[in-house]
């Protein structure tokens, strides 16, 4: 489903296009352009009348629902009309994004941190549109920035997430402690990172999140060139966050790192979805209404729970 | 016998096989960095293969360590230490320098002789590590061993030194000595001369000065005093000519150094190597005499002559050396005009006919054109004050063109045929008058010329009472040149060069009709040499000295050295000469461009001829010895000290057991030279190294491995 809207929305956003996005340096602008390219694209319809806040009326079509037509309008009127209101779930949002030296990779325009600001910053954007309280959370191996959810923020989020720099080493486990000791009231958390532990340490990492009552949305950022390895010379890697060099011969070990990184792809998504978390693997090369997608579907069952 | 190291600091060099290693590790991988998220996988998956693929490579790395190392040691400077080396006999290695006296004075009592013995009793006292250089010197030094320790070599050296003909000059042999020491890095410098040690031999400080710390040992030869010593110190040759043949009469000077009572001593004369006369002259203690022989009549080229004393204890200057040639007068033809006064010519045929060698013969003849047999044998021309025809004129381009000089007086009468103009430096005018005041004079004179050379002193010619009331108008062309100018600035003497000759136009006359040049005192040696300059004639000189160079490509050279004309050309253009030494040896002059010198180096007679010929009467110069060298007054060998010696310093004479210790190593080191062995081992392995590695990259190029290590 979700690749059919992808679809049908890639002629009007077309500055979802990760190049494109590189060039706009403004990324409250970015942010929204995106979002409003994105919505606008797609209809703004499905996506209103969550919220009880009344937004306007607008003619009945055939095929909306019957029962948000405005009957007290009907009887003055002698007309159909839809009730619309805002969206406004007034909830907690907060974007969890790994700032560490191994997100500074870009094998193209874009590197992982760019790709995943952006994603941030849109996401941000969009949520406060949604008048929901934004936060912000950088990290490495520990907490770099704090943004407490707040709908005041979100200029703040976005001047953070444009200054945010990769540089130190990562880890998820201690951050990620703290984060759970900051947000006491339950939210929408959206994690942001290329997740380079092991599965279990990773899912030991965000499970606690998830068992004090988060929503927890996951976004895996990855390269192409991490996920194809196309190196042709040998070569010395060196890890960006250790420092460590050594030498790899690509072509005789391609086959077995792409085997390895597909199955640590295949097991975080198992486990995030056995703990009932929404784990999606972006690439970098690709647009991002992909991620802009799997958020509004996690939206959408978000709202069906409650 | 142990390995020890000169310069050991550069073992620190072996500390640079790291950098092939590093090199070896660091290099592929930063000239190919991957920087990438996380090792995480990577790491997981094993290479075992590429390590098996190093152990390859380390041999490679060997390799290259290994010249690094070589290489290092090579700068370290090994060599094999031999303890028991001594020093030398001083007490450290030493430079010595032998400088042996050649000069002709060393026959005296068989000196030479002693002084080889002396010199290989001085190289049997050299130690093994000093050195020593032999030196010859008489007027020159010449080294005939440089700074060696082969006794072989230096006993060889010393077997080759002869006696020469030079004198003795002692400050070129120390110079050389002086050179041999400051150049050498031996702790001990030594001198020792052997010489008779002739006061003549140094003329004082010559700027010779042995560098501190060196020791001079003169070795003085031959301790009997000579009694006495006679020597031919001149011969004067005059010549005459009598019933048109030409007569020598050789005159002696002879001197006798020394001696107690007078004595007889005869004289003798060889001409051709047959003792021709004999006489006697009574010679006083340290006096001197002349002895002249009778007249001699000079009839063949290049005739040798040898005054002769008897032999006594210096033998060189016993004998005097000359060369004499007949036919060195110049024929000099005058051609006056048929219908001309008759004393047209008379003052310039008395001019040539006062000398005291009857150097000219002159020939007068009247008739206005010139035969072909009036120029045979003929040097000169002069045309005094005549007309010639065009026939005539073409005579005198061909007689003037194979070396005859032409000189055109032109006077009233005085012209030259049109046909033949290019032969005159210049255009012949109308006659001008200079009767005003006191008539002309001379104005300008070209004293660098042949002709007016002779007049360029003081007080040897004045031209300037001369006065000339008339002349030729005369036009110089841009070949000609003017060799003197009256004061008004007109031409009074132009010349043309033409073939080997030349032609000189005088614009005036050569009697007193135009001018009173001809009773002026400089007339007679301005017509002498007017005459000698066209019938190409230079002051030959009947010997030559030691020491002096004659360069056989220069025909005035040639003919200075008494060589006749005819042949001088011939010789200077010539082929291929080959020159015999008076002791027999032959030196080659092969034709070449440029000059060809022959060094007379040795008392007697030198003949030159072409190569496999053996010509009836060869060109022979006389040389003959310097007669310093026979005066054998003897200097104190002290003095001479005391003037090359440099003044002792604080540390001129400390020579301590560390240097010499250090002086030892060096030399033992050097002798040794193992680092240069090392080098071509070091290049060696570097070359086996490129060719490996090169051979390695291919047989792995395209393979995927890194190497590491």
């Amino acid at each position: 489903m979700a690749e059919s809207r992808t679809r049908s929305a890639t002629s009007g956003t077309q500055f979802l296009d990760p190049t494109v996005l590189g060039r706009i340096g403004n990324l409250q602008l970015l942010a929204r352009i995106v979002v409003d390219g994105f919505l606008t694209g797609l209809h703004r319809s499905p996506h209103l009348g969550f919220s009880i806040d009344f937004a306007e009326h607008r003619a009945y079509m055939p095929g909306d629902d019957i029962r948000r037509i405005d009957w007290r309008l009907f009887a003055r009127t002698d007309r159909h009309y839809i009730k619309l209101f805002e969206a406004d779930t007034n909830a907690n949002f907060v974007v969890v994004l790994d700032v560490s030296a191994s997100m500074s990779y870009g094998s193209h325009s874009l590197s992982k941190l760019d790709y995943a600001r952006y994603l941030a910053a849109c996401l941000s954007f969009f949520s406060s549109q949604q008048r929901d309280r934004v936060g912000l959370v950088t990290f490495d191996h520990e907490i770099v920035e704090y943004v407490p959810p707040s709908m005041k923020h979100l200029d703040t989020i976005l001047h953070l997430l444009d200054q945010a720099k990769a540089g130190r080493p990562g880890s998820l486990a201690e951050p990620l402690l703290q984060v759970n000791e900051l947000l006491s009231r339950k939210g929408i958390l959206v994690i942001i990172s290329d997740f380079y532990e092991e599965p279990g340490e990773v899912l030991s990492a965000i499970g606690p999140l998830r068992a004090r009552g988060h929503d927890v949305i996951v976004f895996h950022v990855m390269d192409p060139n991490e996920l194809e390895f196309p190196f042709e010379e040998a070569s010395g890697f060196e890890d960006l966050e250790t420092s460590e060099q050594i030498p790899v011969i690509p072509a005789r070990l391609r086959e077995d790192y792409k085997r390895m990184v597909g199955q640590h792809l295949e097991t975080l998504q198992e486990q995030f979805t056995g703990s009932r978390i929404d784990y999606t693997l972006l690439d970098t090369s690709k647009p991002l209404d992909l991620a802009l997608f799997q958020y509004l579907l996690a939206r959408e069952q978000l709202m069906r729970t409650r | 016998m142990s390995l020890a190291f000169l310069v050991p600091l550069f073992l620190l060099g072996i500390a640079g096989v790291v950098v092939p290693i590093l090199i070896h590790l660091t290099r592929r991988q930063r000239r190919n960095v991957v920087r990438f998220p996380s090792l995480m996988f990577l790491e997981k998956i094993p290479y075992q293969e590429q390590r098996r693929r190093r152990v390859q490579h380390w041999f490679l790395l060997l390799l290259r360590a290994l010249a690094l190392a070589v290489l290092a040691m090579a700068f370290a400077r090994p060599f094999f230490q031999d303890d028991e080396l001594g020093l030398g006999a001083s007490g450290g290695p030493r430079e010595v320098v032998v400088l042996i006296d050649q000069s002709y004075s060393m026959e005296i009592g068989n000196q030479l002789e002693q002084a080889r013995d002396e010199a290989q009793q001085v190289f049997n006292g050299l130690g093994p590590l000093d050195r020593a250089s032999l030196v010859a010197f008489s007027q020159g030094a010449s080294v005939l061993a440089r700074s060696t320790a082969d006794r072989t070599r230096l006993r060889a050296a010393l077997d080759t030194v002869r006696l020469s003909s030079g004198s003795t000059s002692f400050g070129p042999a120390l110079k050389v000595a002086q050179t041999i020491l400051e150049e050498s890095n031996l702790p001990g410098g030594e001198v020792f001369l052997l010489s008779d040690f002739q006061r003549n031999g140094w003329v004082g400080d010559e700027g010779v000065r042995l560098p501190a710390g060196s020791t001079f040992t003169p070795i003085a030869l031959g301790d009997e005093e000579i009694e006495e010593n006679i020597l031919v110190t001149d011969i004067s040759l005059p010549r005459q000519s009598v019933a048109g043949r030409e007569r020598v009469t050789p005159t002696a000077r002879v001197v006798r150094r020394g001696g107690t009572t007078p004595r007889e001593v005869v004289v003798s004369l060889d001409i051709d190597g047959q003792e021709l006369q004999s006489q006697s002259i009574a010679l006083a203690p340290d006096a001197a005499g002349a002895v002249e022989f009778p007249a001699l009549t000079i009839s063949r080229p290049h005739t040798r002559g040898t005054v002769r004393l008897p032999e006594d204890d210096l033998s060189a200057d016993n004998s005097h050396h000359f060369v004499v040639s007949p036919g060195t007068a110049l024929s000099v033809l005058i051609l006056e005009g048929a219908g001309a006064e008759t004393d047209v010519s008379l003052y310039l045929r008395q001019a040539l006919d006062i000398t005291d060698d009857g150097r000219f013969r002159v020939s007068v003849r009247r008739a206005s054109n010139v035969r072909p047999v009036d120029l045979e044998n003929t040097d000169a021309v002069f045309l005094n004050d005549v007309q010639i025809d065009g026939a005539s004129a073409e005579r005198l381009r061909t007689f003037v063109d194979e070396g005859g000089g032409l000189l055109i007086a032109l006077g009233e009468q005085g012209g030259w045929p049109a046909s033949a103009a290019d032969m005159l430096p210049g255009t012949i005018g109308p006659v001008q008058d200079r009767l005003q005041g006191r008539g002309g004079r001379l104005g300008f004179l070209e004293y660098g010329h042949s002709v007016f050379e002779v007049f360029s002193g003081p007080r040897s010619g004045d031209f300037t009472g001369a006065r000339f009331f008339r002349a030729r108008g005369f036009q110089p062309s841009e070949e000609g040149a003017v060799l003197a100018r009256f004061d008004d600035g007109s031409v009074a003497l132009a010349e043309l060069r033409l073939g080997r000759g030349r032609v000189l136009v005088w614009t005036n006359t050569l009697n007193s009709y135009w001018s009173d040049l001809a009773l002026q005192p400089v007339y007679l040696p301005f017509v002498h040499r007017l005459a000698e300059y066209l019938g190409g004639r230079a002051e030959a000189v009947p010997w030559f000295t030691i020491g002096q160079v004659v360069n056989l490509a220069n025909p005035e050279a040639l003919l200075t050295a008494g060589l006749v004309s005819s042949e001088a050309a011939g010789l200077a253009e010539g082929d291929d000469q080959v020159a015999l030494t008076p002791t027999g040896t032959t030196i080659e002059m092969p034709a070449e461009e440029g000059a060809r010198y022959l060094p007379l180096e040795e008392h007697g007679f030198y003949t030159v001829r072409p190569p496999g010929s053996e010509p009836e009467r060869p060109f022979v110069m006389a040389v003959n010895v310097e007669l310093d060298e026979s005066n054998l007054a003897r200097m104190d060998p002290e003095q001479l000290e005391l003037q090359i010696m440099a003044p002792p310093s604080a540390d001129a004479g400390g020579f301590n057991i560390g240097e010499s210790a250090a002086m030892q190593r060096q030399d033992q080191e050097r002798r040794q030279s193992i680092w240069r062995w090392m080098l071509i081992l070091a290049l060696a392995l570097f070359m086996g190294e490129t060719v490996l590695s090169n051979f390695v990259s291919r047989k792995t190029a395209g393979a995927q491995g890194a190497l590491v290590g």
